[in-house]
């Protein structure tokens, strides 16, 4: 009996497989790229959060008729724009804005991408149908058009209204995408071992079936975040963006609309658009690395 | 005692086509199949691929709607039953999976797995659960250490115990057991089989064993009957089946087991060039013009065939 139990700890430490936070873990490390960007993504984000704490907000969209279009200098590390405004302050709030509306939009339209996905994935049918033409109709709307008559129509436009009305389009795609893989897996015998075996639908659903997309939910999740936060700065720069009240990297970019801007006073756009790519690009390769770690067939660590 | 009677069980599934996807046909997947178990007893349901065996197996614990007939157990007809009122009978009817592979779900310990029946249907402190899963793995002949891993650092043979567990856990009086060793090696499939009769034996528990493999049936089955295309087209004890075979389907299926011994092999393809022709010449016999397979008509006391 005893040797029983000795043999049985030796292969239990042996075999223990590894969590998924270890393998994606063991993935990031593996990839220097990755590495390189997640540590420049945290540093950047908790710069980012821990300055914004520090600054205040009014102050930095005040207009101040003194200081307009001054160059870079010790007072202001990135100068000013044409409101005498401190671009360094505003790319550091800008910046937080733009990251927390990408995060919320993201995050909200995971939620529900994710419970229509799975509820029409895992009932199937009519189900199925009912959602399927909703994400039809949706899709089938103006976007763009529809947007420009929100932001014209709200009487105060801020980050709520906008975080609301993008994710009021952009759920479909992740709906579709969880829905197609929760076709698939309901067909597996252990789907139907839990319905033999009594198990509620809503407990298969949370328990059974939602771990096995889990994988797809996240590595979609890493990309759609880097994908919203140019999906801010490209409507501010069209101007159907956020005010200039609430400083954002798509207000900034913004600027560069005035010809005289772009040309000779590049301090107040290019931090901005530099920040926007080197964001992008790292939450990309960050999402790479996942994406690999939740295939074993691609893994390279 | 009759634990389980299915009486003229149809499960049809639509094909749908035309411009509204309009209903246009059935398939008869199942059409019109009766049955009965006794308490202890192991049926078996052989056929070819798509003759119905596993869509008859599904349709008692309801993974397939049920299209018309009776599934009487221990006297209530389940086919009538809504889900939430099947909920009781589920402790009763337990299913073991053909695909070791896939019955499993890849994200789940083994003792979640193993305690999903249990926490279903009774309340337990964790440290009981453990114990009851830890039981039923040394029982199945597993390690009971093996609660904390996942299904993929097993082999499919100790897999399928894991399922054989599992569906044991709540002591059901019928397992329906789908192709249960058909994705395992010979070796394998061995120990599971008469494993599953050590069970059947120690927990007095009935078999509805659906399969092709004529050996594995014979070794398993008291009882067996020969499903094709959707019909039962001979019942009776295995003996009588495969000793004494009356339908020409039947016949034929016998005919295809491989013999080992290389003397009679010319003998063998003799006989089976014999029930090939008898196949050509006597198919009015036994399916009508359709090439629906007839009622079964007994012929002895056990012994039932589908003649005209």
């Amino acid at each position: 009996m005893e040797m029983k139990v000795e043999s049985g700890k030796i292969i239990q430490t042996k075999d223990v497989s590894p969590s998924g936070m270890k393998i994606i873990w063991q993935e990031i490390k593996k990839d220097k790229l990755a590495m390189g960007s997640l540590i420049i993504l945290v540093a950047i984000l908790v710069f980012v959060y821990g300055a914004s704490f520090f600054m205040d907000a009014k102050e930095i969209a005040k207009v101040d008729f003194l200081s307009i279009y001054m160059e870079p200098s010790s007072d202001y590390w990135l100068g000013t724009d044409y409101g005498g405004r401190d671009v360094f302050g505003q790319l550091i709030i800008g910046t937080r804005n733009s990251f927390t509306i990408s995060l919320f939009i993201t995050l909200f339209t995971a939620i529900i991408g994710l419970s229509l996905g799975l509820l029409a994935g895992y009932f199937g049918g009519a189900t199925d149908n009912v959602i399927m033409r909703v994400i039809d109709f949706v899709i089938a709307l103006p976007q763009l058009m529809f947007i420009v008559v929100v932001v014209t129509i709200v009487p105060v436009f801020n980050v709520y209204v906008f975080i609301l009305i993008m994710t009021m389009f952009l759920w479909t795609g992740k709906a579709r995408l969880i829905r197609s893989k929760a076709l698939s897996e309901r067909e597996l015998d252990y789907i139907h071992a839990s319905q033999t075996l009594g198990t509620p639908h809503w407990k298969i659903i949370l328990f059974q079936l939602l771990p096995n997309v889990s994988s797809l939910i996240i590595v979609n999740f890493i990309l759609n975040l880097a994908g919203n936060i140019g999906l801010e700065s490209s409507l501010t720069f069209l101007g159907f963006g956020l005010p200039e009240s609430t400083p954002s990297l798509g207000t900034l970019i913004s600027y560069a609309r005035n010809p005289d801007v772009l040309e000779n006073k590049w301090w107040i756009w290019v931090p901005a658009s530099l920040m926007i790519l080197v964001l992008m690009l790292s939450i990309n390769f960050v999402g790479q690395a996942l994406k690999r770690a939740a295939d074993a067939r691609q893994r390279r660590g | 005692m009759t634990l389980l009677k299915v009486d003229n069980l149809k499960v049809h599934f639509p094909i749908r086509g035309g411009f509204f996807r309009r209903v246009v046909d059935h398939v008869k997947a199942v059409d019109g199949v009766s049955f009965e178990l006794q308490q202890g007893e192991t049926y078996g349901l052989v056929g070819e691929s798509g003759s119905g065996k596993s869509t008859t197996g599904k349709a008692v614990v309801k993974l397939n709607n049920v299209t018309s007939g009776q599934i009487l157990f221990e006297g209530r007809d389940l086919a009538a039953l809504s889900r939430k009122e099947i909920k009781p009978f589920r402790k009763d009817i337990q299913m073991i999976f053909q695909d070791p592979y896939s019955s499993l779900n890849p994200k789940k310990r083994v003792l979640d797995i193993i305690a999903e029946p249990l926490r279903n249907f009774e309340r337990l402190s964790p440290a009981e659960e453990k114990k009851i899963v830890q039981d039923f793995l040394d029982k199945v002949g597993l390690s009971p250490e093996s609660i904390h891993k996942y299904p993929h650092e097993f082999s499919g043979g100790q897999r399928q115990r894991i399922g054989i567990a599992r569906s044991l856990t709540l002591k059901p009086k019928l397992i329906i057991a789908d192709e249960p060793v058909s994705a395992l090696d010979v070796s394998v499939q061995a120990q599971v089989l008469n494993f599953l009769q050590d069970l059947q034996q120690e927990f007095n528990l009935t078999y509805l064993f659906v399969g092709h493999d004529l050996g594995v049936i014979r070794h398993m089955c008291d009882r067996m009957g020969v499903m094709y295309r959707g019909r039962l087209v001979e019942e009776g004890n295995s003996d009588e089946i495969y000793d004494n075979p009356q339908h020409i389907y039947t016949k034929r299926l016998i005919a295809a087991i491989p013999d080992l011994e290389p003397e009679v092999r010319e003998e063998k393809v003799q006989l089976r060039k014999k029930l090939s022709a008898e196949y050509e010449s006597s198919y009015s016999t036994f399916f009508d013009e359709n090439g629906r397979a007839y009622d079964l008509k007994p012929i002895s006391s056990t012994h039932r065939v589908a003649l005209q």
